[in-house]
């Protein structure tokens, strides 16, 4: 008898198909899914965390650190974030707040042109911004835009959500999970990482144009800003980090138009000056 | 340039992802060859499972031999079946890993049975050993035996 150890079959123990190919199905699948369930996740975080009790968000803001400023406020700052809550308490009557929401203005001394509401009801503007103001009505508009997110429950729906996606994320990557949540968290009470949609925007819009009629009878100021912001911007680019967080765009501006007119608004009337503290924040000298 | 320094962990890990896919092709691929010619000319050594040559003898030498070979995965195949981990399936970075080191731990076998003069080996089997242990973060890799009892008719008379 003959024997032979004949060569192996290569079609069966393993696949001959391009590893490649593989990768490319399992990278996308992969991807997609987390994609799908992180969205899913995500909104019903970020619907949970809006049925937060009130009183818990203001415990979260404390955990966190807020903060506000960069070091000891000096007298001029006290005396402009005085200037800024005499505002925001002109327009709060108008925002239907809840009882238990407490705005709280706070300023901050840096060149950046931004502003933004976060944990807490505490809403933070930026020397550079409030240096850019031509009247009270402009900046009242601002205003009455961050107290409006802060009423709508915008910053901790999208802690929730980013708390959420962090989740997802940590389930592939631990360490990549980790970067995020501490991002979301905020790093040094910052928390100027909460980013929201476009949808959030424009209902924060639509109750601040609300607010600003109800407090100065005229819809004046509520398009400035985003001329104030695109001024800045063509000076220099890198300070106007309000564009990023507020995507400027012309159906906003055209949204507020359209439902000024629906409403019957009055477009534009007297505008009230800023009140001397306030006129006199001056932007910085461009360092050399 | 800029963007590569503020994502460099992304930027290594794609560097070393299209290194262990690039590397590891190339490898495999001159691997099979080499493996594929090799069991040609080494056809002539036969190899069994079986306890007792199949046409038995009165009187005959006999020797341990054995193949060894060590492997590990690459960072690319690691990659994929990470993400095989989350869904399941074949492991095919790992199957024609583990096929290249069993026919390669035979090969060796058959190379140290030739070399001591010997065209049969009976009782032929498989072992593997981890080296990594298993344990999370470390490169899967192995050690593959194979060994088995050559067998000549006896020279001395």
């Amino acid at each position: 008898m003959r024997f032979e150890n004949r060569t192996p079959d290569e079609s069966v123990n393993y696949g001959i198909e391009h590893p490649l190919k593989e990768f490319a199905w399992l990278l996308g699948g992969v991807l997609g899914g987390l994609f799908i369930l992180s969205l899913l996740l995500g909104y019903f975080a970020g619907e949970l965390a809006a049925r937060l009790p009130y009183r818990y968000e203001k415990n979260l803001a404390a955990e966190f650190g807020f903060r506000s400023g960069n070091g000891q406020p000096d007298a001029q700052a006290a005396a402009i974030e005085r200037s800024l809550n005499r505002l925001a308490a002109r327009l709060v009557p108008h925002m239907a707040l809840p009882d238990d929401m407490r705005i709280t203005v706070h300023y901050d001394d840096s060149p950046v042109v931004n502003a933004y509401a976060t944990l807490g009801g505490n809403v933070v503007i930026f020397k550079g911004l409030l240096a850019g103001m031509p009247d009270e009505n402009t900046l009242a508009m601002v205003l009455a835009h961050e107290i409006a997110h802060a009423r709508l429950r915008h910053p901790v729906r999208s802690l929730g959500r980013g708390v959420a996606f962090a989740i997802v994320l940590s389930a592939i990557n631990a360490g990549m999970g980790h970067s995020v949540a501490s991002n979301v968290l905020g790093n040094a009470g910052g928390l100027t990482l909460l980013k929201y949609s476009r949808d959030q925007e424009s209902d924060a819009d639509a109750e601040a144009l609300a607010a600003v009629v109800a407090a100065y009878r005229h819809a004046g100021g509520s398009s400035e800003i985003f001329q104030v912001l695109e001024h800045a911007a063509g000076s220099e680019p890198g300070r106007v980090t309000m564009l990023s967080t507020h995507p400027l765009s012309q159906d906003r501006i055209d949204a507020v138009a359209e439902l000024a007119k629906q409403r019957g608004w009055a477009l534009d009337g007297p505008r009230t000056p800023l009140d001397a503290v306030l006129a006199g924040v001056h932007a910085d000298e461009k360092p050399h | 340039m800029e963007l590569v320094f503020q994502n460099l962990d992304l930027f290594l890990f794609l560097f070393l992802l299209a290194l262990g896919f690039s590397i590891g092709r190339i490898l495999e691929l001159r691997h099979y060859r080499s493996i594929r010619q090799r069991e040609q000319s080494l056809a002539d050594i036969l190899a069994f499972t079986n306890r007792f040559p199949p046409n038995p003898v009165d009187r005959h030498d006999v020797r341990l031999v054995s193949g060894a070979v060590v492997i590990s995965s690459d960072y690319f195949k690691q990659f994929v079946a990470g993400l095989r981990n989350l869904v399941g399936g074949r492991f095919r970075g790992y199957e024609t890993l583990l096929d290249r080191a069993r026919r390669e731990a035979i090969l060796r076998m058959k190379e140290d049975a030739k070399r001591a003069g010997y065209s049969m080996i009976v009782n032929v089997k498989i072992e593997n050993t981890s080296i990594s242990g298993g344990r999370a973060g470390t490169m899967p890799s192995f050690e593959l035996l194979a060994y088995g009892t050559a067998i000549r008719p006896a020279r001395s008379a």
